[in-house]
């Protein structure tokens, strides 16, 4: 795929065409951390656009997967929804297509494929964008992922110096630069991209230089009786969620309904599985009764069934979950003792 | 937009009064629901959400569903208020049905206790539909009182068919009883079919169905030809919402019917 270059001094008016077909969000520095913000051509700071640090304080996941959302109607069905604006995420990091990844699997490939989530993904545009600075939360060197962008989207972003490096991946990728003053990238440009990648790559390394277990699975299969173990692992935990809340993976949900009047409105939100009545059935009994069995469970779903079912961790090496958790357990040192 | 959340309007029929906490509904859904006996629907009782319930009419009969559905909790005591004219919706069918064409050839022997008897009449229905397909039928057949033996009259019925062999016990008979007392295991000390041939299919309490399974093996069943009906919290329906796992599996996509085989290397199938 070819890869452009857009000088620093039309990136403004690139995002403003952009942002003129669709709503168009960007990662920005508010106040000491990224968020996704909308663009706002009369409010734009571009020196606030955080497209070299690493991802947002929030996923992806609620562009695609909305924390709410009434999905039926009784009796009389709900009505098909007016086409929307669609969504462009510029500055997708890899750990957030890991949660795609996950989603996509979920929602679209089994025997009933979610219409509100299909929906919303065909009318989003992802532009990727490299991650060359990561901290100390990033460890997506640990499930299989690169600090950079090499699928899942129309366009990546890399930044250098003297402006943004696109490389195309999609056609709809490249009907969105054209008609721009682009050129093709130089030889040395490239060079920059892939040096400032290796570099991020080497210190990814460094953070987190021993691998997880090649036979991870199998042993957490051999562990889950380790109450000891998962005792000590879990010892800091107040079970306040964040860090499923937080995670770009996490897919479980929870319908509910609520009579309106002569109808009754149906309604999914986000939900946990470290909440104590998830698995509880209508007969009361709860195969998760114990807070300990939901803290391995949510082992089980990410490192065990994810990668025997899937070939792949559903996790993203964001560190999301350890950002946000309370107690500061680090995911890392619970997998890489296993 | 083909929407999975998405309840049928479905009439309620008919109420029947089996037990004294135990009714079958008789279902009329405004499209057909074109289950197979083991697969289950999500059934709306409007203003308090949904619960799972397997269909326990055949699945040759397609206008009408029947379910039978004990009252244990908020939904089903919701539904216990309903009466025949009242609006339902359904959802379904999902999950995996008992898989007819490898029981045939085979006898057949199939352990309920309790409302897990319902499942169990939709199978029942549907070999008896066509019996010459099939072996033997075993049912054996537990409940707590004489009372809460569901389908009486049916009971009857099946034990007059060539083929079908029924034995009964209850856990305590509280009136005149003559058949067996005690919990179901009790009719399986003799298990009349050759086992390594066979499969045996279980549906009921969990603690019923974790010693009789254990019965089966140590009859000789292999693991495979176990065949169980597993409850978990089977919400969407769909394999989406994570509710209903159980190891590697989703009940609502990869079960609920799920084999001895299949589910023996999980820690506390049952419940």
């Amino acid at each position: 795929m070819t890869i452009h270059f857009l000088p620093n001094e039309r990136r403004i008016n690139w995002l403003t065409r952009l942002a003129g077909g669709h709503n168009l969000f960007l990662p920005f520095k508010v106040n000491s951390s990224v968020h996704w913000v909308r663009f706002d051509k009369g409010n734009f700071d571009i020196n606030a656009l955080a497209l070299k640090e690493i991802r947002a304080a929030e996923p992806i996941k609620p562009f695609l997967f909305s924390p709410r959302e009434r999905v039926a109607l009784f009796p009389e069905p709900l009505e098909e929804p007016a086409a929307e604006t669609p969504a462009l995420l510029f500055g997708v990091k890899g750990c957030d297509l890991r949660g795609l990844a996950v989603h996509k699997i979920m929602f679209q490939e089994g025997e009933f494929a979610d219409p509100f989530y299909s929906k919303r993904l065909k009318e989003t545009i992802l532009i990727g964008a490299d991650c060359p600075e990561p901290k100390d939360s990033c460890f997506c060197n640990l499930v299989g992922l690169k600090p950079y962008v090499v699928e899942g989207v129309d366009l990546v972003v890399s930044v250098i110096d003297e402006g943004w490096l696109v490389e195309v991946l999609s056609e709809k990728g490249a009907k969105l630069i054209a008609g721009e003053d682009w050129r093709p990238a130089s030889e040395n440009q490239i060079d920059k991209r892939n040096a400032q990648r290796q570099e991020a790559e080497a210190v990814l390394q460094r953070r987190n230089p021993k691998p997880l277990n090649p036979n991870l699975p199998q042993a957490i299969a051999e562990k889950t009786n380790d109450d000891k173990f998962w005792a000590e692992a879990a010892q800091d935990c107040v079970e306040c969620f964040g860090c499923l809340m937080t995670c770009p993976t996490c897919f479980c949900f929870l319908l509910y309904d609520q009579a309106k009047g002569d109808k009754v409105e149906r309604t999914r939100v986000w939900d946990a599985c470290y909440m104590a009545m998830y698995a509880r059935v209508g007969g009361g009994a709860n195969p998760r009764a114990k807070f300990l069995k939901r803290f391995i469970n949510r082992f089980h779903c990410k490192f065990m069934h994810g990668k025997n079912l899937h070939g792949f961790y559903f996790c993203s090496g964001c560190g999301r979950c350890f950002t946000a958790c309370m107690g500061k357990i680090d995911i890392r040192n619970i997998i890489g003792r296993l | 937009m083909k929407n999975p959340y998405q309840p049928i309007p479905t009439k309620i029929l008919n109420v029947i009064e089996e037990t004294p906490n135990i009714r079958t509904f008789v279902l009329k859904p405004e499209q057909e629901i074109p289950f197979l006996a083991g697969q289950f629907v999500e059934l709306t009782i409007p203003g308090f959400g949904e619960a799972p319930f397997t269909p326990s009419s055949s699945h040759f009969e397609r206008e009408v569903l029947e379910m039978t559905i004990m009252r244990v909790g908020r939904a089903t005591g919701a539904l216990f208020t309903k009466k025949p004219g009242d609006l339902l919706g359904i959802r379904g069918p999902y999950g995996r049905p008992y898989p007819l064409q490898e029981f045939e050839g085979r006898d057949i022997y199939i352990v309920g206790g309790g409302v897990g008897l319902a499942p169990l009449r939709a199978l029942l229905l549907a070999l008896v539909h066509d019996i010459n397909k099939y072996g033997r039928i075993f049912l054996r057949y537990g409940a707590r009182t004489p009372k809460d033996i569901v389908y009486k009259k049916q009971l009857k019925e099946w034990e007059k068919i060539k083929k079908v062999d029924i034995e009964l016990s209850v856990d305590s008979a509280d009136e005149p009883w003559e058949r067996k007392v005690g919990v179901v295991t009790c009719l399986m000390d003799e298990i009349p079919c050759d086992v390594k041939k066979s499969v045996a299919v279980v549906c009921g309490p969990p603690i019923m169905m974790k010693f009789v399974t254990k019965k089966l093996l140590d009859a000789g069943f292999p693991g495979k030809s176990i065949y169980l009906s597993m409850e978990m919290n089977m919400s969407c329906g769909l394999g989406q919402c994570g509710h209903c796992r159980l190891g590697p599996y989703f009940t609502c996509k990869d079960g609920p019917v799920l084999t001895w085989e299949q589910i023996k290397d999980i820690e506390e199938p049952f419940l």
